[in-house]
């Protein structure tokens, strides 16, 4: 009778978390107002019981009350602003679990020990968090999003990122630990300066945002001067809401007032290093100039494009070869000097743009002539290569009979995905047509296995929905077919006990 | 190609004559032996490189080579000249590094 009221205003407060987790308008700040009403209630009426009963002396009683009342609504509290920055991973684990955020405890219980790892690593620590999460079987979102912050922790930001990243493909959300891996994103991204990757994130709605990401999310989207961007009023709102207000009120005046908002046209403009050669310069100075430009600055598809095509029109142009013609009659060079040495500066100019190109995972530009051409064929052919020894390496392993962690064989796909998704954005549609069939044999095998033998059904789902998306923008009519089918499959995750 | 252009190496024009080009390297070479400062570095349009005796006995033999005279020629006569460092103008972008860790997440 008296715990109906608890056990519903425990559920609405749910309730209003779940829903917050779902806006990115003023509905966030008044479900934010719901749940801390009724947390506020709770934790009162939970602390009110747990004195009542130590009063009486009845302390075994007041442990179980506070464990069941009070924990669910300050655990997550103290995980943040306790736990965490002592490094006490065994307490944040099992006080994680303890505030019960969903049908799968453990797994936010896990994440908030492997978070707890990230601001005091020890090699202790990650064995410890590494042997909780192996019993976890299947593989889930929380497994990876823990082996990311233990990336982390160790200073693999960037596998961390991949890691963070590669839990959208996978059907297993659990909200609790996804705003967290969120939270991460967010603030790496604030680090690195990455604005737009940030915005971008906010615009999909990609992670449950907590109100650090919301307001980090606010700071991105003013900085861009987005057109969804909040208004000075919402930003200082959002970042009242946000933890560690003391820190983020440096981001929170940089952004306000707004820098004036960039048209793309002078955005391009300032990205654009390459024309470093006036106008009237011809083709050959001109292309030097782009060259020393592309190789000594940023490198984009736009400064790789104006490079080649500038390169493109010096090796081309008639002036080019009578200057070279006539400085070889004058140094008496020997007989087909100018071919040669044509022919000599196209290898080593393609060599070099191809260097920086595959470094920068660029496409290759849409120019025709000495430089284009070559420069297309290699990036191509380097990049098929590659693709297919790293597909016919990870089925290999199956075949061998070598046994991988469930979280081994995912870094491995996602590593070949990123390799694959950046090929295939640099190689363009063509490239795309040509490395599918590989990765579709590989990735099929890999799936019906990973779901038959090892009953990995999240990453076995994972694998055939990136298939599934893949033989789509490549138009394989029988690949899709396949892969609706195995898409269609149900697959259990500890969200349905 | 261009940083180490035999042409930049010597520190001398293209249309340089080859005793000139001779001299020139005997005179780098002896200075290099001197322990000259200015002698141990050499312009480029990438920005100053420094300057050995076996580069500049490499250079001097490049370009008695006509063939390999045309290609050094080539880039040389045609790259721009080296630029000076300019100041980046306005204000600094504030810099947040350490930001993540000062947020919660780690090291």
């Amino acid at each position: 009778m008296y715990a109906l009221p608890v056990i519903l205003l425990g559920r609405l407060h749910r309730y209003a978390i779940d829903a917050r987790r779902k806006n990115r308008t003023w509905h966030y700040f008044a479900w934010s107002a719901v749940a801390a009403l009724i947390a506020t209630i709770l934790f009162a009426l939970g602390t009110a019981v747990v004195a009542l009963f130590v009063y009486v002396k009845l302390w075994w009683l007041a442990g179980l009350v506070a464990g069941v009342l009070v924990l669910p609504i300050v655990g997550p509290t103290l995980v943040r602003h306790l736990l965490v920055p002592l490094g006490a991973y065994r307490l944040a684990y099992y006080l994680g679990w303890a505030s019960r955020p969903g049908k799968d405890p453990t797994a936010y219980g896990l994440v908030a020990a492997a978070w707890a790892l990230t601001t005091r690593p020890t090699g202790t620590g990650e064995v410890w968090v590494t042997r909780k999460r192996d019993v976890r079987i299947p593989l889930g979102d929380a497994e990876v999003i823990t082996t990311a912050l233990l990336a982390a922790a160790r200073g693999d930001l960037a596998t961390a990122r991949l890691l963070m990243r590669s839990v959208l493909m996978m059907v297993e959300d659990h909200p609790m630990v996804r705003e967290l891996a969120g939270e991460w994103v967010a603030c790496d991204a604030v680090e690195r300066g990455a604005w737009s990757e940030l915005a971008d994130d906010a615009t999909c709605a990609r992670w449950p945002a907590t109100p650090l990401t919301y307001f980090l999310e606010g700071v991105a989207a003013r900085r861009l001067g987005a057109p969804n961007a909040p208004s000075a009023r919402e930003l200082w709102a959002r970042w009242l809401l946000a933890p560690k207000r003391r820190i983020t009120a440096e981001l929170r005046e940089a952004a306000i007032p707004p820098p004036p908002t960039r048209s793309s046209a002078s955005e391009a403009q300032g990205s654009e290093p390459i024309d470093a050669a006036p106008p009237e310069h011809a083709p050959l100075p001109r292309a030097i100039a782009a060259h020393l430009a592309f190789s000594s600055g940023s490198a984009s598809e736009l400064s790789l494009g104006t490079t080649v095509r500038a390169w493109d029109a010096a090796l081309s142009d008639g002036a080019t070869h009578s200057w070279l013609a006539r400085r070889a009659l004058e140094l008496d060079a020997p007989l087909g000097a100018v071919d040669r040495a044509l022919r000599e500066v196209a290898a080593i100019v393609t060599a070099e743009l191809a260097r920086i190109a595959d470094a920068a995972q660029l496409g290759s530009p849409a120019s025709h002539g000495p430089i284009g051409d070559a420069l297309g064929r290699r990036l191509r052919h380097g990049r098929l290569d590659s693709l297919e020894a790293g597909f016919t390496r990870w089925q290999q392993r199956r075949h061998d009979g070598e046994h991988h962690a469930a979280i081994d064989e995912w870094r491995e796909f996602i590593a070949l995905q990123s390799a694959y998704l950046a090929a295939v954005s640099a190689g363009g549609t063509d490239l795309r047509r040509l490395a599918f069939p590989h990765a579709y044999s590989t990735g099929t095998s890999m799936a019906a296995w990973l779901w038959n033998a090892r009953s990995e059904y999240a990453l076995s789902h994972a694998i055939s929905k990136w298939l599934l998306d893949e033989a789509l923008a490549v138009g394989d009519a029988e690949a899709i077919e396949l892969g609706h089918r195995n898409v269609g499959l149900y697959v259990p995750t500890r969200n349905d006990k | 190609m261009l940083e180490d252009n035999p042409f930049f190496v010597l520190g001398l024009p293209t249309d340089t004559s080859r005793i000139e080009l001779e001299r020139e390297a005997q005179k780098l070479l002896g200075m290099l032996e001197l322990g000259f400062v200015e002698a141990k570095t050499y312009q480029t349009p990438l920005g100053p490189r420094s300057r050995t005796p076996e580069l500049v006995r490499a250079a001097v033999a490049a370009l008695r080579d006509p063939y390999r005279r045309l290609i050094a020629e080539l880039w040389a006569r045609h790259a721009p000249p080296a630029a000076p460092v300019e100041a980046t103008a306005g204000a600094p972008e504030p810099s947040h590094n350490g930001l993540r860790r000062a947020l919660g997440w780690g090291v």
